[in-house]
């Protein structure tokens, strides 16, 4: 097994050589790509990508452009995960049989898919992949919305969200149901290794991604992805927006290790009061009008709660 | 018999089975030889009946340490054509088995992996489509995918699910065609009757359909390659038309090429359209599957009755053998296409396609369509004669006697249309 | 560059892409300019008209954090040897990250206007922020 990439500090890692190229066709400011460039920096070792049908896959492989310098494979929407599972198999098989043509490697097998492939149409690949045991990498880029088709609701799109498909209007506050606690539903597989991730906390991400790739076994990570054009704020405040999200607790960043034992891996100097982090995206401005005030307190409530929860669980010790 | 093969360096740890030169299997265990012998890499599969058999015999054949490769029970059909996709993608020997719902559902990954072109055998047991539910044998999930890309062969009997197996993978790994294969078989009348099969040796299999060469394939890290791109206005076409084109001119001269091999093997000749006394025909029915055989049985007894019968059997439903059925049905006077799936509203996809082929061509004949057999439902010799004494009319009077469309074989009211 | 005029039995099969013109070994190893980059790579490609604004780098108050090199979207803060070289203008679409989370007072990172030349941007640089106490 090789070594594991050491990175002491963001100096060292800025020696790393990007595997991920510009001149895609991603929003300028996406955190897609920032949370992918993290990922594929955090190793040195051989890579299998896939990505299912969204944003991230949409806009770097178009014919006649690859945005990756590793082999990638998109399939369709549900099955970006199960594309990688069989792309594991085979390298189990041809390892037994002695076919490989760098025996020697010591490939990672990721697949990204947004959260609507993953929470939703997704979801029971997923599931099966990490029931199976496959030793491979699922990362979800959440930004809470189907974004590449235009923000509609996904299971992932939080209370009062504007989006498409439940759009702030006259009678309504948009979104009705909260999110889907996936990082749990997946952690719940007896997985060794299922994380929430933030690309503004770039060491806690690298980390994580480190320990996910060297334990044998399935891991999911799920990755904050602040999206500026369906969140609507400036596309130069993407990591201000990452960075309200961490340290207000609405993207605590925490781990559980084979589905039994979480650890918080952020705590936050100063808790950032829930409030900062709507008001700074257009997809909430409705809930600061007086009739929709009280979703606001029930959001700081509801982020509380979890946050004890995790604590609780934490200090648990499971 | 225990034993362990040397390939070059690599001791492979499975062992060999020493078989009979004449076995009884059902189609689905000779299926699942032919799928031990070719020495698969990754089989992705779902169980569904029929077909379930197929992956279970494989499955135990893996647990005996007779096959050495990754075995994916997948959560879904979807999931298995998806698990295979990324597996041919990798770069290996990849196979799956399925029916019917399970078709239903892995249908966009077809139409996926054909694009991509990646070869990958589908073991497809036919059965009927739900709804109303039925786990029959019908061609109703063969007709469905008929447009995806894929080259699609038909077994009518044991024997020949084995032996289309083996010339799938020859044909479908084949660098200059790079396209997905499915044998057909009835399901339950092929898939779980047994008869007697003529395989071939281990070795002899291995050897015919060889090993497999990869090509772009993503486990060769200092190749790296992208692998399921979008296309839009200005490239789509350009990658359809390609993949029709070579459905179109590359895949007939390869088969023909390999059944002739297979011939030298075996002495068992295949062909794109199986002609049976159809040279000096008056009369003959186009089908597929087991009606093949019943069709055939009846022709001969026919032809001692002085009817100059003859039965066509398409082998190769994809491509379609569009000069082969003309080259086939010149000189007769009167052709069914028997259709084993209903076209709801239109006439049947055999009658289509043989229509199609021959409309321009110089062959004159009477051409009607049968509806039979949905969901399992026996077409009998009494059928097949009921069809060839309207055959027999038409061919007397120059034109159609009957409704150009008839059900055959339903309870009820008489249905023919047109 | 690609080829966008290719017919239909010009390409390769399976509308496959290859990243690279050839082999490549140690890809993790090897920066950028030391790769053979296959004209279908969007390396070989330029973003630049999506720009508006453009971040102009002052080197003279960079302090080599890497902040910006992290949060760069598009590969497009080009750091060698743990130093900041540049901004790579053919993959920069503008977007203005790497200014935000410059730390510097003031910061290495300014967007300035397309037109905007480099070295007038750095001339008219402004001065320190006095923060508030």
């Amino acid at each position: 097994m090789s070594e594991m990439k050491k990175i002491k500090n963001l100096k060292e890692f800025s020696t790393s050589a990007d595997r991920f190229e510009g001149a895609n066709l991603l929003c300028p400011g996406c955190a897609h790509s920032i949370i992918v460039r993290e990922v594929l920096n955090a190793t040195n070792d051989d890579l299998i990508l896939s990505a299912s049908t969204g944003c991230l896959e949409v806009c770097t492989a178009v014919y006649p452009y690859t945005s990756w310098d590793a082999s990638w494979i998109h399939i369709g929407f549900e099955n970006g995960s199960t594309a990688v599972a069989g792309a594991e198999a085979m390298y189990k098989a041809l390892k037994t049989k002695g076919r490989l043509k760098q025996p020697d490697a010591n490939p990672k097998f990721v697949s990204f898919a947004g959260d609507g492939a993953s929470y939703d149409i997704g979801f029971q690949w997923i599931s099966g992949c990490m029931e199976r045991g496959h030793n491979m990498m699922h990362i979800v880029l959440d930004n809470e919305v189907y974004a590449n088709t235009g923000g509609q609701r996904s299971s992932s799109t939080p209370i009062g969200a504007s989006a498409t498909t439940a759009p702030a209007g006259r009678i309504s506050y948009g979104e009705k149901k909260n999110k889907k606690d996936m990082v749990a539903i997946m952690a719940a597989h007896g997985i060794p290794y299922s994380a929430q991730v933030a690309p503004n906390k770039w060491k806690d991400m690298v980390k994580k991604i480190q320990h996910g790739m060297a334990v044998d076994g399935p891991v999911f990570i799920n990755a904050m992805s602040p999206c500026t054009t369906e969140w609507k704020f400036d596309p130069k405040d993407t990591m201000m927006l990452a960075d309200l999200a961490t340290d207000s607790l609405v993207f605590p960043l925490y781990e559980i290790i084979d589905g039994e034992k979480l650890n918080i891996t952020y705590r936050p100097k100063n808790i950032v009061p829930v409030e900062e982090y709507l008001a700074a995206q257009g997809r909430f401005k409705h809930l600061f009008k007086d009739e929709y005030k009280h979703l606001i307190k029930e959001w700081q409530e509801r982020v509380d709660k979890k946050w004890e929860m995790l604590q609780r669980r934490e200090e648990a010790g499971v | 018999m225990a034993g362990k093969r040397r390939e070059g360096e690599i001791v492979m740890a499975f062992d060999k089975m020493e078989l009979n030169e004449v076995e009884v299997w059902d189609g689905n265990f000779a299926a699942a030889q032919a799928l031990r012998q070719v020495q698969i890499d990754v089989v992705s599969a779902y169980p569904i009946t029929p077909s379930t058999p197929i992956v279970e015999g494989y499955a135990k054949f893996l647990s005996d340490g007779y096959i050495e490769g990754e075995f994916m029970m997948v959560e879904s059909e979807h999931a298995a054509m998806s698990g295979c996709v990324g597996a041919a993608a990798a770069g290996g020997r990849v196979a799956t088995a399925t029916s019917s719902q399970g078709l239903a559902l892995m249908a966009e990954v077809l139409y996926q992996a054909s694009g991509m072109r990646l070869p990958i055998v589908l073991n497809l047991v036919n059965r009927a489509l739900a709804s109303p539910l039925n786990v029959n044998g019908d061609h109703s999930d063969m007709y469905m995918v008929r447009d995806s890309g894929w080259i699609q062969f038909d077994a009518y009997n044991p024997q020949e699910v084995y032996d289309l197996n083996l010339i799938a993978f020859r044909v479908a790994e084949d660098h200059g065609i790079r396209l997905p294969a499915v044998v057909n078989q009835d399901g339950f009348m092929t898939s779980h009757t047994a008869s007697n099969v003529r395989p071939l040796s281990d070795d002899d299999a291995y050897a015919f359909v060889g090993e497999f060469k990869p090509m772009n394939e993503m486990l060769d890290f200092d190749h790296p390659v992208t692998h399921g791109v979008q296309t839009e206005e200005d490239w789509h076409f350009e990658h359809k038309a390609r993949q029709h084109n070579d459905l179109m001119t590359k895949v007939f001269p390869k088969i023909e090429e390999v059944f002739e091999e297979f011939e030298k093997l075996t002495g068992r000749k295949y062909n794109m359209v199986e002609g049976y006394m159809t040279e000096d025909a008056e009369v003959a029915i186009v089908c597929m599957g087991t009606s093949v055989e019943t069709a055939l049985e009846v022709a001969r007894e026919l032809r001692e009755e002085g009817v100059k019968a003859g039965v066509v059997g398409i082998r190769v439903f994809r491509p379609w053998p569009f000069e082969y059925i003309i080259e086939t049905l010149k000189g007769i006077k009167a052709v069914a296409t028997l259709d084993r799936s209903s076209p709801n509203g239109a006439m049947g996809a055999l009658y289509n396609e043989c229509a199609g082929s021959l409309v321009n061509s110089d062959v004159k004949t009477v051409l009607t369509n049968y509806v039979y057999g949905l969901g399992g439902r026996d077409l009998t010799k009494a059928h097949v004669r009921e069809i060839f004494a309207d055959l027999k009319a038409n061919a007397d009077a120059g034109k159609a006697t009957t409704a150009l469309q008839q059900f055959i074989g339903v309870r009820g009211p008489k249905l023919e249309y047109l | 560059m690609a080829n966008n005029n290719m017919g239909w039995d010009e390409f390769e099969i399976g509308a496959m892409l290859r990243s690279f013109d050839g082999a490549i070994t140690d890809i993790a190893l090897k920066p950028q300019e030391e790769r053979n980059y296959s004209d279908n790579n969007s390396f070989t490609a330029s973003v630049a008209d999506w720009r508006i604004n453009k971040p102009v780098y002052n080197k003279d108050y960079c302090i080599d954090c890497q902040f910006c090199w992290v949060y760069c979207p598009d590969v497009s803060i080009i750091s060698r040897d743990k130093k900041m070289i540049g901004v790579d203008y053919d993959h920069c679409k503008g977007c203005g990250v790497c200014v935000e989370v410059c730390p510097t007072n003031p910061k290495s990172l300014l967007m300035f206007p397309e037109q905007v030349d480099e070295e007038t941007a750095v001339a008219g640089w402004p001065e320190k922020e006095e923060k508030e106490k």
